[in-house]
Parts: C-alpha cells; structure tokens; sequence
C-alpha cells in the first residue's frame, strides 16, 4: 500500500470525529444529568424508581417488550389557547372583546398579545400551553418524551417498533396493578383483539390452598380462571408490573411545557 | 497444468493501471458548496445549537423561554419559589423545614397555614423579635424586616408559595392584599409574637 499512513490517519479521523459525535459530545451533555425540577411546583421529576420497578426493567428487557412496545412519545408542535378566568369590572366589554379574538391554536407571540389586550380592557386570562402530535392525540402522552424520563434506565429501552401502544406513560394511563398483571396472564381478558403474546410462565397457576392468596389475579366476570384455581402473580411479574406503573412522563418539564389539565374535584 | 498454458496467461501490456490527477469539475464543487449552505441554514434553524434542553418542536432557546408558562398563578407561585430560595430559604431551608435554634420551620406551620394571611404577611414585612411557639416548640427569634427590600409581587409569591409548598395547603395571597396589609400596618419596628398575635388573621 502506497499510502498507508494516509489511510491510517483518515480511518482515525473519520472514527474519531464520529466517536466524538455519538459518544463524547452526548456524554458531556448529559452524562451528569439529574433529577430536574417539575414546572411551577417544588417536586422534582423523575422520582427515584422503587427496587421492584428497578427489577422490573431488567424483565421488561428479559423478556423482550421492546422489541414491539416503544418508550417515546412524539410531540409535532405545540399551540396555546386562553382561557378567560375572571371578566373584571366591565364583563360587557370583555366579552365583545374575547368574541372578536381567536383564542385556540395560537403561537405563544399570539397568545401573548391577545392575553395583552384582554388583560388591558380588565379581564384576566391565563395561557395554556398544549402539545399536539398524533401521539398525543391517541392518548399515549401528554408531552414528547424527553431525557429526563430516562435518567434512572439502565438499558434505555427506547424501542423502534409499535406492534403495541407506546408504553412512556403506561403508569398514568393504566395504574391499576391488577389490570396489568390480568393482562400479562391473558391480554385478550382485558384488551379486545390484542396481538400480544400471553406471558403465563411469569405466573403460578395452583389449587387454593386453605385461604386464597391475597396477591391472587382478580378476573373479569367474563373470564373466571378454572373454579378452585387460583393464578399467582411470580416476583418477575410483579416487578415488571412495578416497573410499567413507574413510567409516568405526564409531569411539565422546562424542555417540555405544557399546562397540566387539573381534574375538578 | 504445462509450461504452454502458463506463458499463455499474460494478457495486455502487462502493466498495472495508475490513477492520474485530474481537477475536479467546477459544477461539482458548486453543488457541494450549495449544499453545505443549506445545511448550515437547516441546522441553524433547526439544531437548538445542540442545547441539551432544546427539542422539537421549539427550535431555540429563546423560544422554548418564551413558551415558559408565564401567566396566572401558576407564574405567581414559581416566581414566588424563586424568591424564596435565594432569600428566605437560607434560614428556613429550601425544603421550609428550618434550621435548629435558627429559623422555624414553615411546612406545617400553624402560622404559615392559618386561615387568613394577615398575621403571617406581617412577619416578612416587619420582622420578628422574641418568643413564638411553632408546632408546639418554643423559639427565639430575631428575623429581620423583609418588605423593604422585596415588593409586592415577590411577597405575595413567597407567601402563596409557603403556604401551598410542603404538603402546606392553604389559600393563596395575590400581591393586592400585600399591598393593602403593607399600607395599613407597614412601617413598624419589628414586632413580638404577642403583638402578632393581636392581629386578627
């Protein structure tokens, strides 16, 4: 070879720059990550997940879930609306006001100037800031996900491929335990027309002793288990169940802001 | 295999071939150029300059800044905790729970809970000598007067703050009413837990 060193120099250059690029340079970004603070509130997010949710991971990544089951949420844009709070001492005048101003599926420079005008005349407003993405429109989240939600993974198990719903939020649109541990033994007791594979070696199947277990699954009426057998969750399943109720990413971040819809009591 | 087919192997002049310089076409170089401008134009527009809390949709800081929640409450509280931190969170820690033979705590404070906000806006605005019982133990307490250096906004921040952090769950102060206890009582030397304890809450 002629020029060797050339060729040397360049394969290092090229490896080097792209070592920098995908490993250094994010490293440095955020490799010293922490827990970052929750908008307008003193909490801090993400909460230090438990040992069984740390546990659970490591079934999740055992048995493959990523493979069909992504962790990211998609944000396309976002838009703001107001919302008028109170309609101070000339209500009449606010009114005709808010009635000529467009108040949804504004930009924040819009928003702004209309909540000017509107604070102006003596009403007040406030601003809702709203993610939109096909996402979010099918209920998998309500912000895009950011790094934030993956500071205590350890694989992140971001996945690439959907044959199920994303699952970044999974702990907030489906808390309850039992529904998930129902639907790890038999997807189809609980979810109509689900393409997902049963995972009942994580589950013990025996006669009820002389109490039944307290941890026992709890059927839907339509799906009773054999009559005197009881199905018991193994720890796997419910650290894997600790650990899907864990990701919660509905919670505004600085790099992802949104205006939270607070449930009426 | 004999001796024949072997010299029979050798085809063409026998030579390798051998690269030549040659300059590379002027279109070529234009269209890489031009290139390389629209990705400069795409990155910048687009890139957030590589900042660790950009992401799409917001496409730079500033406006990420500017989609901040700013209006409402919501704005009142955080500005509220901001001031808090860097002034009263000193003493009182950030996480409001005190420090010994320092400074009371706030979470879970009766007179940070109370019903009504009058006596506990008086404590900031006007400092605190002397004895104060705060969840059932006695303190000492020499707190120096705060409402001249913070207005009215930054105070009915820190006390809606107080009031609503730490598992605190009491109604918020909107910076009117520290206007209106400032005008009506403002101006006092530091006052004594008795003396608080006359104002109607």
């Amino acid at each position: 070879m002629k020029s060797g060193l050339c060729v040397f120099l360049a394969a290092f250059i090229a490896l080097g720059l792209s070592w920098c690029g995908f490993v250094l340079g994010p490293a440095k970004q955020l490799g010293t990550a922490r827990q970052a603070a929750v908008l307008n509130s003193s909490d801090t997010y993400p909460l230090q997940p438990t040992g069984d949710a740390t546990l659970g991971l490591q079934v999740y990544r055992a048995n493959g879930c990523a493979a069909c089951h992504t962790e990211q949420v998609r944000q396309d844009g976002v838009t703001c609306e107001i919302v008028l709070t109170g309609a101070g001492k000339n209500p009449t005048a606010v009114t005709n006001l808010v009635s000529t101003l467009k108040l949804t599926g504004l930009t924040k420079e819009e928003a702004d100037a209309a909540s000017d005008k509107i604070t102006a005349a003596g009403g007040s407003v406030e601003t809702h800031i709203n993610p939109v993405g096909r996402d979010i429109a099918r209920g998998w989240g309500v912000r895009r996900s950011v790094a934030a939600d993956f500071l205590y993974d350890y694989p992140v198990q971001l996945g690439s491929l959907r044959a199920g719903p994303d699952l970044a939020n999974v702990g907030a649109r489906l808390p309850d335990a039992n529904w998930q541990l129902v639907h790890l033994y038999a997807p189809s007791a609980v979810a109509k027309n689900s393409a997902m594979p049963p995972f009942r070696f994580l589950f013990e199947v025996r006669k009820i002793g002389d109490a039944p277990s307290p941890d026992a699954l709890q059927f839907p009426k339509d799906f009773p288990p054999p009559s005197g057998c009881e199905v018991v969750p193994t720890p796997e399943a419910k650290q894997l169940v600790a650990y899907l109720l864990s990701l919660k990413a509905d919670v505004p971040l600085y790099e992802a802001p949104f205006t939270p819809v607070i449930a009426k009591p | 295999m004999n001796d024949e087919a072997k010299t029979n192997c050798t085809v063409g002049t026998g030579r390798e071939p051998e690269a030549t310089r040659s300059t590379v076409p002027m279109g070529i170089v234009v269209v890489l150029f031009l290139l390389l401008f629209l990705g400069g134009v795409y990155f910048d527009h687009h890139s957030g300059w590589f900042n660790a809390k950009v992401y799409s949709p917001y496409v730079s800081a500033e406006q990420l800044e500017l989609y901040q929640p700013k209006s409402g409450a919501a704005a009142a509280l955080a500005h509220g905790k901001q001031v808090y931190e860097t002034v009263c969170g000193i003493c009182h820690g950030v996480d409001g729970m005190g420090k010994p033979a320092q400074a009371p705590p706030l979470a879970g404070s009766e007179w940070v809970i109370a019903g009504g906000f009058h006596r506990l806006a008086q404590i900031p605005l006007d400092g605190l000598n002397g004895n104060l019982q705060v969840e059932g133990k006695d303190w000492n307490l020499n707190m120096a007067p705060m409402g001249a250096a913070l207005s009215d906004a930054d105070l009915a921040g820190v006390l809606t703050y107080i009031r609503t952090s730490w598992g605190n769950k009491a109604g918020p102060v909107t910076a009117d009413d520290v206007k209106a206890i400032r005008a009506a009582v403002g101006g006092h030397s530091a006052i004594s837990a008795a003396q608080l304890s006359s104002i109607p809450e």
